[in-house]
């Protein structure tokens, strides 16, 4: 097979989640310079890019409910707070207001998935009867009952205003504060933290892949598509709305529960309406029902900050600030971007990235 | 192998009756076909089958399951296929796959299992797919295989739905007007399918069509309807001779 290295001789072979050898490179190659940020980046960089891995696991939660099932969800920063707390309680350290179990991360991490998709579950029946924008109003409904409960059971939360510490890092016992030696270099807890979000987001991303490589995955994709012929096909569509919502809360949850873990602190009052909608505005800019979308998505909203940062203090030295703050032109560039993408680009920066990989496999020939 | 029957069933929407009291049987390996004016219920009666209506009367019975009672996921798990008259393929997603959910019924394992995609799981996906490409060798849309459903050709689209129907491996293949807005030849090729499936797949098939050639020279037998009545029952000779049905349908010779 020597000169036709791209050519598949099984099927086992194409449904791989990387068919190529090129494909293999880049994943690699990804991977080790993830790794290698952790000694290169300052601090602000990797704290930006460790946010941007969690919250790429979040809207990939987004992502499987809503770009893959087609079931509109505006509630998901309600599931990411439910992780969130959850991990908090179990791992954090009880004070005089708030209670707290300083349990190991092994054990907060996979129950603040598993509570936050438990939860899940009880939208699902609601989805199974409501289509399209009613079951977003439901959702919508969701929000509110959310940031009310968050800013009100204060034992659990701190409640609005105070908020509370989050889950103290420890992983089998081995304390994330107290930092890492290899050799003589010292990592300390956000560089430690950065690459445990990385190796979560890979595990997260590998399953998202197995989910549309998979029988869920199709049957999901049905749903979205043609709900009456998936049922006339034997897809029983309350399992699978149920699965993806699931599915979806799991995500959310541990992401939610290691996300507040960088800061050490979290306020109910995060968990509001415009934070659900930062989801979908990532999903919907990443590019929606795609894998990597959601990632590209991720990691353009966390690291926009830090470059109009970037920009405005190289631009300050011209004299005049702006008259706007840098979180307000975060803010403004962030919804136009929004617009521009619904308009000129539905499938997301996953689109650009698409047509850019076709344009470059072809070339020099452009047909 | 389940005979389908139908026991006085009727179907109403306010006052609109869609099906009046339609009693038939279908026995396992006919090649039975429906035919009938617009309007005579004929897709009804697929949708009963399938469970996508209700009767409001009488009993749709599958061997010893009562259909009337089960979901449509439930019945279309029981091995009963369909196909529908306006195609309802998944638009966003290649024949491959639309055939390979086709299969969704015998692949067993569930979503957890995909999240972590075992080797159980990559073997049944492996040989789910050998058999997707039995189907895409036998209608012949080996070249459409990684094409999205939307920038296919109608004659193809219905041929994949033919195809998605069929991975299903059914008892019964509900065919809703399969040659539906075809050119002579794309009918030929249809009818060429039909009668492979029956003959070689050993699959009952309930047809359903508007092409009166091709339903009398391939169908076993054939129920005619008019205004959700049944008129006649019998074999397509006789069929082509029965005064009502020649008064309702077919038209009389000059």
């Amino acid at each position: 097979m020597r000169g036709r290295p791209n050519l598949y001789i099984n099927y086992k072979k194409e449904t791989a989640i990387l068919s190529t050898n090129t494909q293999k490179i880049w994943f690699v190659f990804m991977i080790v310079f993830s790794i290698a940020m952790v000694f290169i980046a300052t601090d602000y960089w990797i704290l930006l890019l460790t946010t941007a891995f969690l919250i790429a696991v979040a809207s990939w939660g987004l992502n499987i409910v809503s770009g893959f099932a087609g079931q509109i969800s505006l509630a998901h920063g309600v599931f990411v707070g439910i992780g969130t707390y959850t991990g908090a309680v179990l791992g954090g350290v009880a004070t005089d207001y708030v209670v707290g179990y300083e349990l190991d991360m092994i054990i907060w991490l996979p129950l603040s998935g598993l509570f936050a998709s438990l939860l899940g579950l009880l939208i699902a029946p609601i989805a199974v009867r409501l289509k399209g924008l009613n079951l977003g109003l439901v959702t919508l409904a969701l929000v509110f009952i959310g940031s009310h409960l968050f800013s009100n059971l204060k034992t659990f939360t701190g409640g609005a205003g105070l908020g509370r510490k989050t889950a103290k890092v420890v992983l089998f016992g081995f304390q994330f504060d107290d930092g890492f030696n290899i050799g003589n270099v010292i990592l300390e807890k956000n560089q430690l933290l950065y690459l445990f979000s990385l190796l979560v987001c890979i595990l997260c991303g590998l399953g998202v892949k197995n989910i549309t490589r998979s029988k869920t995955g199709r049957a999901y994709s049905a749903i979205r598509d043609r709900d009456i012929a998936a049922e006339a096909i034997g897809i029983n569509l309350f399992k699978f709305k149920s699965s993806a919502f699931a599915l979806s809360s799991f995500y959310a949850g541990i992401a939610g529960s290691l996300l507040f873990t960088v800061s050490g602190g979290v306020e109910p009052g995060t968990f509001n309406l415009l934070y659900s909608i930062t989801f979908v505005a990532i999903v919907i800019i990443g590019g929606v029902g795609t894998v990597l979308g959601p990632l590209f998505g991720a990691l353009f909203f966390s690291l926009l900050p830090g470059t109009i940062q970037t920009v405005i203090h190289s631009l300050e030295n011209f004299g005049q600030g702006f008259a706007l703050s840098s979180g307000q032109i975060e803010r403004v560039i962030f919804g136009l971007f929004i617009i521009i993408f619904l308009i000129f680009e539905p499938r997301g920066l996953w689109g650009i990235w698409f047509r850019l990989r076709n344009y470059f496999k072809a070339w020099p020939f452009s047909y | 192998m389940n005979n389908l029957v139908f026991e006085n069933v009727s179907l109403k929407f306010g006052g609109i009756t869609a099906i009046n009291n339609v009693s038939f049987e279908v026995i396992p390996g006919r090649l039975f076909a429906i035919i009938g004016p617009n309007g005579a219920g004929k897709t009804s009666i697929f949708n009963c089958i399938s469970g996508i209506y209700r009767p409001t009367e009488g009993q749709i019975k599958f061997g010893d399951n009562h259909l009337n009672l089960l979901r449509p996921d439930e019945i279309a798990n029981l091995g009963i296929a369909r196909t529908f008259q306006n195609i309802e393929l998944f638009e966003n997603m290649t024949v491959l796959d639309n055939i390979l959910i086709g299969a969704h019924r015998h692949l067993d394992y569930g979503p957890i299992s995909s999240l972590i995609f075992s080797k159980k799981v990559r073997n049944i996906e492996v040989e789910a797919r050998k058999r997707a490409e039995d189907i895409i060798d036998f209608l012949e849309i080996e070249q459409f295989r990684y094409s999205y459903i939307m920038s296919l050709p109608y004659g193809v689209q219905k041929r994949v739905e033919l195809g998605r129907a069929l991975a299903m491996d059914p008892e019964i293949l509900l065919l809703d007007e399969p040659a539906a807005g075809m050119n002579n030849e794309e009918t030929e090729d249809i009818a060429r399918f039909i009668i492979d499936i029956h003959e070689e797949m050993k699959k009952t098939i309930i047809l359903v069509d508007h092409d009166m050639n091709m339903v009398m020279d391939i169908a076993q037998e054939v129920m005619v309807l008019n205004f959700g009545e049944k008129l006649a029952q019998d074999e397509p000779k006789k069929i082509v001779t029965n005064e009502k049905v020649i008064n309702a349908y077919l038209g009389g010779g000059s």
